[in-house]
């Protein structure tokens, strides 16, 4: 069953600037993972690894490397967490 | 048996692992606080903390265990810090050791690098003899290589079997580490490129020779795999031919090769991203020496062909996006979007 925090753009935001330089404040939705937050590719995959650990969500490899935004990470958890969800129920 | 994988989440890990419970084990996967372990989460495998640099976490992941795979030896990101590398990695290496006799560990299996292999006396291959007597020389990898095969070879408190594969290709190289010539190429790219000899293996026949050789009684201390061993200018231009894009530039002189490489470096670390053509595998290329592999062989593993392997790359390099799809449906699908780079290593 997945862990879903109360403010899962806060968490998000916050596991993104304890693997990279920018600040958690001054980290927006529409931040590029590489570009703009200095995450390669290998770091950009350990993102969305301790994501997948903490709110325990099944995530495909292939899914994660078409990730590359701030908002593209935070869709990809909330589409697993909703699925999720909908089968717990 | 019990065993732990070092580095499991690891593009040779990772198909280990899988290669591992084919065979009926279900391996103890070490992996470090923050790694990439999607792959294994999937595979449903139990994961543990290993971190080459906390001692405690190696005794409690070997607890048990009589066998240990290793593949987990530093990897410099950057060249330019030769003595950070070498005290990294050795240090490391140490721990390893210290805790797989200290937890009763009975077999090592410590994965290694081709960069450790010297010419053969008066030419020809060079096989499981042939080791540099004292750091290479070529570059930070190749003594690192060299220091931590040294201490595993002089091991004496259990047995340590060493492989040394060539150029590890195949689905699933997230780090696009050897693979990235091939990638850039097929990207429709002219990747800047030394001349040189290369020895392509199969990642998954990696995986089955490590497998097989820890149910052996008795393997050797040292095996060399290698699908083949050929110059890295013709495979290239047979590889272009391949995707049906047009050949690779003439390869560059050595010097060039290393000094574009270390600008390169220099320019990644002040940027803080990985360089886009690793000092590494230009010293790689440089100074390989082709492989006798008649050992691998006479131990019954195989190498599947390497048009086999290339395949199942680019199968999987376009799955994941490395490879971007063809502009058109009716194109070539090897004739993708225009060179916008250069690159023999990821960004």
């Amino acid at each position: 069953m997945p862990h879903l925090p109360a403010d899962l753009d806060r968490h998000v935001t916050e596991l993104i600037a304890s693997l990279c330089t920018v600040p958690a404040a001054q980290i927006a939705p529409t931040d590029r993972l590489r570009e703009d937050l200095g995450l390669d590719s290998v770091s950009s995959m350990e993102l969305l690894s301790l994501l997948a650990e903490e709110l325990d969500l099944d995530i495909e490899v292939e899914e994660a490397m078409a990730v590359t935004t701030v908002e593209g990470t935070l869709e990809m958890a909330r589409r697993h967490l909703a699925a999720a969800t909908r089968e717990a129920v | 048996m019990t065993t732990l994988v070092l580095g499991a989440g690891g593009f040779v890990g990772v198909h280990l692992v899988e290669a591992l419970r084919a065979a009926g084990v279900t391996a103890r996967c070490g992996r470090r606080r923050r790694s990439n372990v999607l792959g294994l989460r999937r595979l449903g495998v139990p994961l543990v903390l290993a971190d080459l640099d906390d001692p405690a976490s190696l005794a409690a992941a070997m607890d048990g265990c009589d066998t240990v795979f290793h593949l987990a030896g530093h990897y410099p990101r950057l060249s330019l810090e030769g003595d950070v590398a070498l005290a990294t990695g050795t240090r490391q290496m140490r721990h390893v050791l210290d805790a797989a006799a200290a937890a009763g560990v009975r077999r090592l299996l410590y994965v290694s690098s081709t960069a450790t292999v010297a010419p053969a006396e008066g030419g020809g291959p060079s096989n499981e003899r042939h080791v540099h007597p004292g750091p290479p020389g070529h570059g930070t990898y190749h003594d690192l290589k060299w220091a931590m095969e040294a201490m595993a070879a002089a091991e004496d408190r259990f047995a340590v079997t060493t492989v040394c594969p060539g150029a590890c290709l195949g689905p699933g190289d997230l780090r696009v580490g050897t693979s990235a010539l091939l990638i850039a190429l097929a990207r429709g790219l002219d990747p800047p490129h030394p001349d040189g000899v290369v020895s392509p293996v199969d990642v998954r026949d990696v995986a089955l020779a490590l497998t097989r050789l820890a149910a052996l009684p008795d393997p050797p201390p040292r095996l060399l795999l290698a699908q083949s061993s050929r110059p890295l200018h013709a495979l290239l231009v047979e590889l272009a031919g391949h995707y049906g894009v047009a050949p690779p530039g003439p390869p560059l002189a050595a010097a060039d090769a290393v000094a574009l490489a270390d600008a390169e470096e220099a320019s990644a670390r002040r940027e803080g991203r990985r360089p886009l053509v690793a000092r590494e595998i230009v010293d790689l290329i440089l100074h390989s020496v082709p492989l006798d592999t008649r050992l691998a062989q006479a131990l019954d593993l195989r190498f599947r062909p390497l048009a086999e392997t290339v395949d199942a790359l680019d199968g999987w390099a376009r799955r994941v996006g490395l490879i971007p799809p063809p502009p058109h449906k009716e194109s070539d699908p090897c004739r993708t979007s225009p060179p916008t780079s250069t690159a023999t290593s990821p960004s």
